[in-house]
């Protein structure tokens, strides 16, 4: 077998494996919990319905009375459907539709901001550890570092409180605006943009100084390899050699790491979503949270779960072609 | 009398640390003549790459050019503009690197590399860039179908010629070439240094060249240098030098260097008068085979690594084990110290038919029993503690608690290896120590124990060319006096006669030939025996010239 | 030397060592005054419970950072939130580097099947997202300060085991660990004798790294209404900041001061791994060497500077 398919492959399975666990997780917890899940699930129905439509309920939500390995298996075929289960607050509508809508938004905000993070950022850790010159990098990374130990969502609020509500230069939520319609046309798109710009900074702003770091550090131990003495040794432009010889070996482990990476950044989009009211998959978990809505919060765990590990695979693609070593 | 293609006056190099600059070079002068091959010599730390990086000004950080001048064609380097400086590098001068296993970019194909060098220098694009490349590879003996190769999927001896074709490429005047061979094996290192002398004829350069081997370079270079501590303390030409040189570095270098040819020199290393063995043997390995599986769960990928090896071993007896990387030496070391278990096979040890490779725990008594050597002194010692603790833990492990009795036996170990005063090594750090002390105290903590057997991986290589016949030579004490069987490895044939009795021969996994030490040296049987003898001896080079 | 004193000066040594290296020092100085203002401070001032002034008051003479949507003094709250917020952050970063030693230790060291299983466990913990899981775990738990370790720890265990693992991996091929066990050293004591006291420094960044999440996460799962709130942490104070319309009233002063608290001690602690690192990975320190001997107009990348230091 090709060794490049033979990569692939093996990363795949890994993939379906954390997916299954995963899904099993999902299925244990409100199982595992103290006490009947149904009646942590159901408290605040007590009193406003009566037992025989709590147990209908019941029924809907898989919470049977079959053995285990039977509710398990209806459970893992219900997933396979396209079955999330059914919202408690918005009941009677299942899950995978209140989600959908929503997931777009979450990979619009969290891809924008991580592309223009990451490459912005790993550019200047390339540029600061190949100029070498003091001043830059004494003063550039604590500053970035320090920028990195904000807490997403409070800067979230800081933002939103000077540009938003203070000088009143961003709209303070939503994606889109009242006045335009949804679709292809110009004046929508614009308005996307608009107010993508305060939650996307709010996360580029913390994110940054990570990818510069990193980078900036694999950059230093990449120009301490032989490779680059003979390349400065062969009269190379100096350009070339930091591009094409230390950039693009540095990187690498770069490149492994954003797989890694992405969950955490996803979860810092997620917080920043809630003070935006940005109705992605964060705003979701908050509303679900609020009103106790297990199914829904379950849902959304299940797909942000497969978004990411579907990012990783398709990172590890990517790097195939980075990387000459994987492929032969 | 003709003016020097390079000249060298006063060059001196430093290096930043935090505490003061550590003087690398200090005052460097020599001449360098149309045409010529001048070799430059010097151990570990003699500061002989550190000049020729100086003199191309690549040195890195944190090193710095405190004085001299370099002169390349009239023009002085150390005084040249940064245009200039890229302007005449690889066209005025070019270099070949140690150990050109890192000196490819991983992540670029051959062609590229190439192609990146005749873009810069001579503009050369598409297919005249692909002629040219296809014409440098063939000057190395080296096909064009590797062009679309990556440096991961080349062998040493492979990349090793690919970088003297980048070298080539722009036809430079002079090249330098640092301990190009170091890291190859010694059959793969004498054709490439042949073909390197052949390109001399053909193409009229001149090359600078840089080695710890000294014999290699006697064997071709016109003129040399021999560096020590930063500075030039011989410099003549090699006839000169070959008779008996001038400064007291020089003859030691060359009194410590061992051959592989001609009648064993008397008193290199201490031999009992005679060797009185019994019938059965200490140590015997029967059939042994490992096979190594790529790591991770889905991989598939096996290396036979030893490949259906038997051979005995008695008591006070010192055989040797020798073959070129990947031939399942080290291996063999590691299955008979029991660090990993065989594949298949087995191996007895004392001759009481006791089957060692049974059960998976290891028995304390075989710890006793059998003791192990490491080739790198500055890893098999821990670099948080002090000699006491690596040479007490044995002791304490095997039941020997008084204190007191402790220290003077370490004491009376230390000086046995010759570390003097014993008290003040025992409480030193091992980066207190230099390299050849470092392999002192691991040949004491393995005598600790007092074992029957020492199996010692390579314990020279690493070591300064002057001091390695001083360690051999506690092995062949110990054998001497205290009748101790000794195991070892190593890739050079000439010590192997000096020390052992009798030498096996291994070659990917499986054993080639096996005899008593002077009998495989003066009658090799099989090709490949014959090849690494030659290899060893003076003259290989004409041998070489007159096959090709 | 017996040997307790001997165990003692490596660990001393190291950490004097860590301890001269400036950032690691600011940090650890910063630490160690908000940890003194956190144990000693709340005995002094009044009870951030109670309802006082008048709600949503700006800073002021009488409360220095103004009153909250509940009338209570910020200034307290703040302080007092300290407490529970920073014994939970590195009670959680202290489990999540036994935990992570434990199995990456063993992983690394032990190798073959035993590390491809907990390998894979590792690394699917490690590929799950963090936040949502949480969530759905602390919603379902009691919300007390254990649920929130425990869902810490559950959540955040896998990252410090990935690293601890390939560094153990690496000592384990070193000679000086191969010659241990050729004496018959028992792998436990090779392991606490001869490694860990070599990964101090890889231990401790762990240390500090696993806080800064738990610290970040804490506040982040309280700030959603998912801790007590009615206890006062840094995270509840931003969740009734939150709740009573802070930005819509305008009224910083009830949620700069908190995210300013978290902000310094995360930035704090990030200066200490930094510290750590500059020390345990010479060629950094030898790179600011460098940058600051040799002058600027030398500075160029790939050639080396001639210059005479004794000008």
């Amino acid at each position: 077998m090709n060794k490049s398919l033979a990569y692939i492959t093996r990363r795949l399975g890994f993939y379906l494996i954390a997916a299954f666990a995963a899904l099993t997780l999902n299925f244990i917890i409100p199982r595992l919990m103290p006490g009947d899940p149904a009646s942590i699930i159901f408290a605040r129905f007590k009193g406003k319905m009566n037992p025989e439509a709590i147990n209908a309920m019941r029924q809907s939500f898989g919470l049977t009375n079959d053995p285990i390995l039977i509710q398990y298996w209806s459970y893992l075929k219900g997933i396979f459907r396209g079955d999330l289960g059914t919202s408690i607050a918005y009941f009677p509508e299942p899950v995978s539709e209140i989600i959908g809508s929503g997931l777009l938004w979450t990979i619009f905000l969290a891809g924008l901001s991580l592309v223009v993070a990451f490459s912005i950022g790993t550019t200047l850790g390339v540029f600061i550890a190949w100029n070498r010159t003091g001043k830059l990098d004494t003063f550039l990374p604590p500053t970035l570092a320090f920028f990195g130990a904000l807490p997403y969502f409070w800067l979230a609020m800081v933002f939103l409180y000077i540009f938003g509500f203070s000088m009143n230069w961003f709209p303070i939520g939503r994606a889109f605006g009242n006045q335009v319609t949804p679709g292809l046309n110009f004046p929508f798109l614009l308005s996307v943009l608009y107010h993508a710009i305060l939650p996307a900074f709010t996360l580029i702003f913390v994110s940054i100084g990570g990818w510069m770091l990193s980078m900036r550090n694999t950059m230093i131990s990449t120009l301490g390899a032989d490779y680059i003495t003979f390349a400065n040794a062969k009269g190379l432009p100096s350009r070339l050699i930091m591009l094409r010889y230390a950039a693009r070996n540095a990187i690498l482990p770069n490149l492994t790491g954003f797989g890694m990476a992405l969950g955490f950044v996803l979860s810092g989009a997620l917080l920043t979503e809630m003070i935006f009211s940005y109705p992605g998959q964060g705003f979701l978990l908050l509303q679900a949270v609020q009103s106790q809505d297990f199914p829904l919060m379950q849902g959304i765990f299940m797909t942000i779960t497969f978004a990411v590990l579907g990012a990783n695979w398709l990172v590890d693609i990517a790097i195939l072609f980075f990387d000459p070593r994987t492929r032969k | 009398m003709t003016k020097p293609l390079i000249s060298v006056e006063n060059l001196s190099v430093e290096y930043i640390t935090d505490t003061s600059p550590v003087k690398a070079v200090r005052d460097v002068t020599f001449e360098i003549f149309h045409g010529e091959i001048f070799g430059l010599v010097g151990e570990s730390g003699s500061g002989k790459s550190t000049v020729v990086q100086a003199m191309m000004r690549i040195l890195p950080p944190p090193a710095y050019i405190s004085g001299g001048k370099v002169f390349i064609n009239n023009e002085d380097i150390m005084e040249a503009s940064k245009s200039d400086i890229i302007g005449f590098r690889w066209k005025k001068i070019s270099i070949v690197m140690q150990s050109a296993l890192n000196a490819l970019n991983p992540v670029l194909s051959v062609r590229e590399q190439i192609h990146d060098v005749l873009d810069t220098h001579k503009g050369l694009n598409g297919k005249e860039a692909d002629d040219r490349a296809k014409e440098l590879l063939s000057l190395v003996d080296i096909n064009y179908d590797r062009l679309e190769s990556y440096p991961h999927q080349l062998s040493g001896g492979m990349k090793q010629r690919i970088v003297i074709a980048i070298a080539l490429a722009i036809m430079p005047p002079i090249i330098i070439m640092d301990e190009p061979t170091t890291a190859l094996d010694v059959i793969v290192e004498r054709e490439i240094i042949a073909k390197i002398i052949e390109l001399r004829k053909e193409l009229g350069i001149t090359i600078l060249f840089i080695t710890h081997d000294l014999n290699l370079l006697m064997e071709f270079a016109d003129r040399l240098a021999i560096m020590k501590n930063g500075e030039i303390v011989e410099l003549d030409k090699v006839k000169d030098i070959q008779k008996g040189g001038k400064h007291s570095y020089t003859k030691k270098l060359i009194g410590s260097i061992p051959s592989a040819s001609g009648k064993r020199q008397k008193g290199l290393l201490s031999r009992p008068d005679s060797l009185n063995l019994s019938k059965s043997p200490i140590l015997e390995v029967h059939n042994l085979e490992k096979v190594f599986q790529s790591p991770g769960i889905f991989n598939k990928n096996k290396i036979i690594a030893v490949n259906n090896v038997s051979f005995k071993i008695f008591k006070g007896e010192i055989v040797a084990l020798v073959g070129e990387s990947g031939s399942g030496k080290s291996t063999i070391a590691k299955l008979i110290t029991r660090m990993i278990r065989p594949s298949a096979g087995s191996i007895y040890l004392d001759g009481k038919n006791k089957k060692v490779t049974e059960s998976r725990s290891v028995p304390l008594e075989y710890r006793k029993t059998v003791q192990m050597v490491f080739q790198d002194p500055f890893g098999s010692l821990n670099s948080i503690h002090t000699v006491y603790h690596h040479l007490a833990r044995p002791l304490l492990r095997h039941g020997l608690k008084e204190q007191e009795k402790i220290l003077s036996h370490i004491i009376h170990l230390l000086e046995k290896v010759g570390l003097n005063p014993g008290e003040k090594f025992a409480d030193k750090f091992p980066h207190e120590m230099s390299g050849g002390e470092r392999q002192r105290v691991a040949i004491a903590r393995a005598l600790s124990l007092k074992p029957q057997i020492i199996v010692a991986d390579e314990p020279t290589s690493m070591l300064d060319v002057s001091i390695r016949m001083d360690v051999l030579e506690i092995f062949a004490k110990m054998r001497k006096e205290n009748n101790l069987t000794v195991l070892f490895i190593t890739h050079d044939l000439a010590s192997a006669r000096y020390l052992a009795d009798r030498i096996i021969v291994l070659k990917n996994g499986s054993i080639i030939e096996e005899n008593t030490s002077e009998d495989l040296i003066q009658n090799p049987r099989e090709k490949y025996t014959k090849q690494l003898v030659h290899a060893a001896s003076p003259g290989w080079l004409n041998s070489l010239s007159k096959n090709s | 030397m017996n040997k307790t004193t001997y165990q003692n000066s490596i660990l001393s040594r190291w950490f004097i060592g860590i301890m001269s290296n400036q950032k690691a020092f600011t940090g650890s100085c910063v630490i160690l005054i908000f940890a003194l203002i956190a144990i000693f401070l709340p005995f002094f001032i009044q009870s951030p419970t109670d309802f006082l002034g008048t709600p949503l008051s700006p800073p002021s003479l009488e409360y220095i950072f103004g009153t909250n949507g509940q009338g209570q003094d910020v200034f307290a709250q703040t302080i007092c939130g300290a407490r529970q917020t920073l014994l939970v952050g590195f009670g959680a970063g202290i489990l999540v580097v036994i935990i992570g030693a434990l199995i990456g230790g063993i992983a690394g060291f032990y190798g073959g099947r035993t590390d491809d299983i907990l390998s894979l466990l590792i690394n699917i913990f490690l590929v799950m997202p963090g936040l949502p899981l949480m969530v759905i775990l602390a919603s379902y738990l009691p919300p007390t300060p254990g649920t929130l370790l425990g869902v810490l720890v559950f959540t955040g265990w896998a990252w410090n085991a990935r690293v601890i693992r390939s560094q153990m991996m690496t000592f384990r091929n070193r000679d000086f660990v191969s010659a241990a066990i050729i004496s018959g050293e028992s792998n436990i004591r090779i392991i606490i004798v001869e490694i860990m006291p070599r990964m101090l420094s890889l231990l401790a960044s762990s240390f500090i790294g696993a806080s800064i999440y738990a610290i970040g996460a804490q506040v982040g799962l309280e700030f959603l209404g998912l801790g007590d709130v009615s206890t006062v942490t840094w995270g509840t104070n931003l969740y009734w900041a939150s709740n009573d319309l802070a930005l819509l009233t305008e009224s910083w002063w009830t949620f700069i001061p908190t995210g300013l608290s978290i902000a310094m001690v995360s930035f704090a602690l990030t200066l200490i791994n930094f510290g750590i690192d500059e020390v345990s990975n010479p060629r950094l320190i030898s790179e600011r060497l460098w940058r600051n001997e040799i002058p600027e107009d030398m500075l160029n990348q790939g050639i080396t500077p001639v210059f005479n230091p004794h000008d």
